[in-house]
């Protein structure tokens, strides 16, 4: 039990520092604030346009795909998982070595870490809300058990697009070059997460694409029930699923790390 | 004709006063209040061409302050300032060409790039004549041993093998006036050496004149004749180390640690107590008088001594003593 | 003046040189852009492809105003992009002064120290654009055509580069001035579609306040034949001008304070 504690104790410490470093840089926060806004006003000028001469889109009508769109900028962070920069950061100056010997398991302490930086950036993106709510009037649905089905798919998308992240991470071990890839990763994840087009209206092979990466899993399958565009009768189908691929994901990314931290040991730091 | 010249050279910065909180962040912003600070407060010197003239004081006197308004980078907040008869900071590109500046631990060399690139680069906004160029970069490639530090990138490059190239850069377009800012912070003994040669013989054969800031008492005596001491922006000593040296110079400080608490202790003519607390015991005396060796053999003559330690006298303790009274600017 | 073309070229191969020792890197930062670019490029088109029009404009016109906006901000991200650093890599550091005691105009040797590759990404993404738009549309391309066009980039560009001064000098001021830059910066994002789709105090705003419009809408309406009123298409090298002036007196401004505080 204490020891139990103790380890709780030393992930919350962790935990701690994230808020205090966003306050460091307050000017930052209103800096992307602003920045939201705008691409806020773009996207729903965009769509305004675009649904000017129809009443629906590949099923979805332009309220729909406001309130979709306008939920998904305020929970994009999610996807913000890529640890290829971190992870590759850390080879390279030699802090891998001492963050191995700390007697925390560093795969659960940057997830960890991570999911309390998004969970951070979904408070910071409260006055998005509350702004984009005052503008556009978006929907958010009223019955508790959607809103507990999108949180619990926002959790298992987010923890398996971290290990899918951290397998693409495992690279850095073996190349100083990584930091192509991350860009590639983040390109990649802007279109097929679902941030900006709701995958309903891609074409078949792309939907296809998309539905076989994990990126959507953190973002467009959550944020789709929220915004109504799945029912909640597809809910335990999408839990399962998703949660087959957590645990697929996170075997594979805790036997990739195992390998991949070989490549320290042996090549001594 | 003097290459430098300042009256009155004064320096005051308005810095903004603010209360803590986001309080006090939203009264700075309507009503900003302000402290005038004066950083350099109404200094007079002149600089003849082919001195070496050593710029002196605690950190934050002043120092690099009025470094910053002879090269043009600062405007003075009164007084004047001419250098080879210009304005420094109005005819700001005019001073430039004709001035050489090493600041600190700040390179003016391209990082990633061979020595020699960056000194090809600095030759082209000098506009040198290319034969020139050719000359000197021999001649300074021979002098400060640069010969196979040409094709390393900067960021290759130890400490000293760093400031070496620096001084080559800052002086390869044969500035009439060189300012150096603490240059030998941080080096070992040989490369401080291999450099004071270089001033010193870049001095003598071109008659450059060079301004010098530092700590080290080692750089004064190698290359200055010369001395203006600051302090809290007011200057308070110029003229030859001779007489900074006759004065200060003569004192040496010892330090001893004993084993128990000591209380009235005997002490040979020329000596004196400088401080004396508990165990550890802080003695100053005059070398005309006495030796090192004789104070010490009478200390512990009389007392139990664990450790002592002899200060070498630096600057910094010398302009300590000299704001503490012991100099009256009056007095000089 | 021709010293100066003289010098820029002399920094240019200097900052080659230093790419060249990063060989990777430089490839990857030349088309790291691509890929976001790629992203937002391929979400219009599966957008587009379902409607005949944006507001009347076919998704070939689109591309034109999004790829002549991509070229004027790769000028910007080629030629300028230290300014976004200016409060944080020069002021901050001290090595502002290392500028100042050399005997060039201090701003050309802040733009000129740091050729940005990472703009080619930019540049390429545009070209590419402007081309797909003009073949398929079938746009009878005139000399005169091309030279308004580049001309147009250009001052596009200067306009990008005009409006990063003036907020970028801000880092006199404070040390971390990229939130200021990048605020205003920011609105550029507008300009990538047409003007009409927004509420008209906007495009006032990008049209008239921080004109980036006129590096894109209207130009790119000109080269269509489409119905804008004249003085908009043709004002761009003039607005571009005289926001050049303004930035360069606000960078004087800045210079004064920097000389008279020191930080």
């Amino acid at each position: 039990m204490a020891v139990l504690r103790r380890t709780a104790r030393a992930y919350g410490a962790m935990m701690a520092m994230v808020p205090k470093l966003f306050m460091a840089y307050q000017i930052w926060v209103w800096m992307q604030f602003i920045v939201q806004i705008i691409s806020l006003v773009i996207l729903v000028s965009f769509w305004s346009a675009v649904y000017a001469g129809e009443s629906s889109l590949s099923g979805l009508t332009l309220a729909q795909t406001l309130n979709y769109i306008i939920l998904a900028q305020i929970f994009a962070p999610s996807t913000d998982t890529n640890m290829v920069f971190e992870l590759g950061y850390m080879v390279r100056s030699g802090q891998i070595g001492m963050r191995l010997i700390q007697p925390l398991d560093l795969q659960l302490a940057l997830y960890v870490q991570k999911v309390s930086e998004i969970a951070l950036a979904f408070v910071f993106n409260l006055p998005l809300a509350l702004i984009g709510w005052l503008l556009f009037r978006y929907h958010v649905p009223a019955d508790p058990l959607v809103w507990l089905a999108f949180l619990v798919s926002l959790l298992i998308g987010n923890a398996l697009l971290f290990c899918f992240d951290w397998i693409l991470a495992c690279a850095s071990f073996y190349s100083t070059e990584v930091w192509g890839m991350g860009m590639l990763r983040y390109g990649v994840a802007l279109f097929f997460s679902g941030a900006l087009v709701p995958l309903a209206m891609m074409p078949g092979w792309l939907r296809t694409i998309s539905t076989i990466l994990p990126f959507s899993q953190a973002l467009y399958t959550p944020v789709s029930l929220l915004s109504g565009i799945t029912p909640l009768s597809g809910m335990p189908r999408i839990w399962l699923a998703q949660l087959a691929a957590l645990v697929a994901l996170g075997a594979l990314s805790r036997f990739t790390f195992s390998r991949a931290v070989r490549q320290v040991t042996v090549q001594g730091g | 004709m003097s290459v430098i010249q300042t009256e009155n050279l004064t320096k005051i910065f308005r810095v903004p006063q603010k209360d803590a909180g986001v309080r006090g962040a939203v009264k700075a912003l309507f009503q900003p209040r302000y402290k005038d600070v004066t950083a350099v407060d109404g200094v007079t010197f002149s600089v003849e061409k082919g001195e070496v003239v050593g710029y002196i004081g605690l950190n934050g006197a002043g120092k690099s302050t009025t470094i910053k308004m002879l090269t043009g980078i600062l405007v003075p907040s009164s007084g004047q300032v001419r250098v080879l008869g210009r304005d420094p900071h109005r005819e700001r590109v005019a001073n430039a060409r004709q001035i050489g500046v090493v600041f600190g631990q700040r390179t003016q060399l391209w990082w990633d790039l061979a020595l020699i690139e960056s000194l090809n680069t600095i030759a082209k906004i000098y506009e040198m004549d290319p034969q020139r160029y050719d000359q000197l970069l021999e001649q300074f490639v021979d002098l400060l041993d640069l010969k196979d530090l040409l094709k390393v990138p900067v960021r290759n490059m130890s400490l000293g093998q760093k400031m070496r190239a620096e001084l080559a850069a800052t002086l390869i377009h044969e500035p009439e006036v060189v300012y150096l800012d603490e240059p030998t912070i941080g080096l070992d003994l040989i490369v401080k050496e291999r450099m004071r040669a270089f001033i010193k013989q870049q001095n003598r054969e071109t008659g450059t004149t060079v301004v010098l800031t530092t700590h080290d008492l080692g750089d004064i005596e190698e290359l200055c004749q010369r001395v203006i001491i600051i302090d809290e922006g007011k200057l308070i000593y110029d003229g030859p180390l001779s007489a900074i040296k006759e004065r200060f110079g003569k004192y040496r400080q010892i330090t001893f640690e004993m084993a128990r608490d000591l209380d009235g202790v005997d002490l040979p003519a020329g000596a004196e107590i400088v401080t004396q607390d508990g165990r550890s015991l802080v003695l100053r005396f005059d070398r005309t008088q006495t030796t090192a060796s004789r104070v010490a053999a009478a200390v512990m003559e009389q007392f139990n001594v664990v450790d002592f330690s002899l200060a070498e006298p630096d600057l910094s303790m010398i302009v300590k003593q000299i704001y503490q009274g012991a100099l009256h600017p009056e007095a000089v | 003046m021709i010293r100066y073309l003289v010098l820029y070229w002399t920094f240019f191969k200097q900052r080659i040189k230093v790419l060249m020792e990063y060989r990777v890197n430089f490839l990857i930062g030349a088309s790291s852009t691509l890929f976001v670019q790629a992203a937002s490029i391929l979400s219009i088109w599966v957008v587009m492809r379902q409607v005949p029009t944006l507001n009347g404009w076919a998704m070939a016109e689109i591309w034109l105003v999004y790829g002549l906006l991509m070229l004027s901000k790769s000028i910007n991200h080629m030629f300028a992009d230290n300014l976004w650093t200016l409060g944080w890599d020069y002021v901050r550091t001290g090595n502002f002064d290392r500028l100042l005691v050399r005997p060039i105009d201090p701003l050309f040797h802040l733009l000129a120290d740091r050729f940005c590759h990472d703009g080619i990404g930019h540049f390429v993404t545009g070209l590419i654009l402007v081309v797909v738009s003009l073949v398929q549309l079938n746009v009878v391309v005139t000399p005169l055509k091309v030279i308004y066009m580049i001309i147009t980039v250009v001052s596009g560009g200067a306009i990008f580069i005009a409006l990063n001064l003036i907020t970028g000098v801000s880092g006199f001021w404070v040390m971390d001035s990229t939130p200021v830059i990048r605020v205003v910066f920011e609105m550029h994002e507008f300009a990538k579609f047409p003007l009409s789709i927004y509420p008209k105090a906007i495009s006032a705003v990008l049209t008239f306040l921080i004109p980036y419009g006129l590096a894109s809408f209207y130009p790119a309406s000109y080269v269509l034949g489409r119905d804008v009123p004249p003085t908009l298409a043709l004002a761009t090298p003039v607005v571009a001008a005289l926001l050049v002036f303004i930035s360069y007196r606000v960078w004087l401004f800045g210079l004064r304070h920097y000389s008279s505080t020191g930080s």
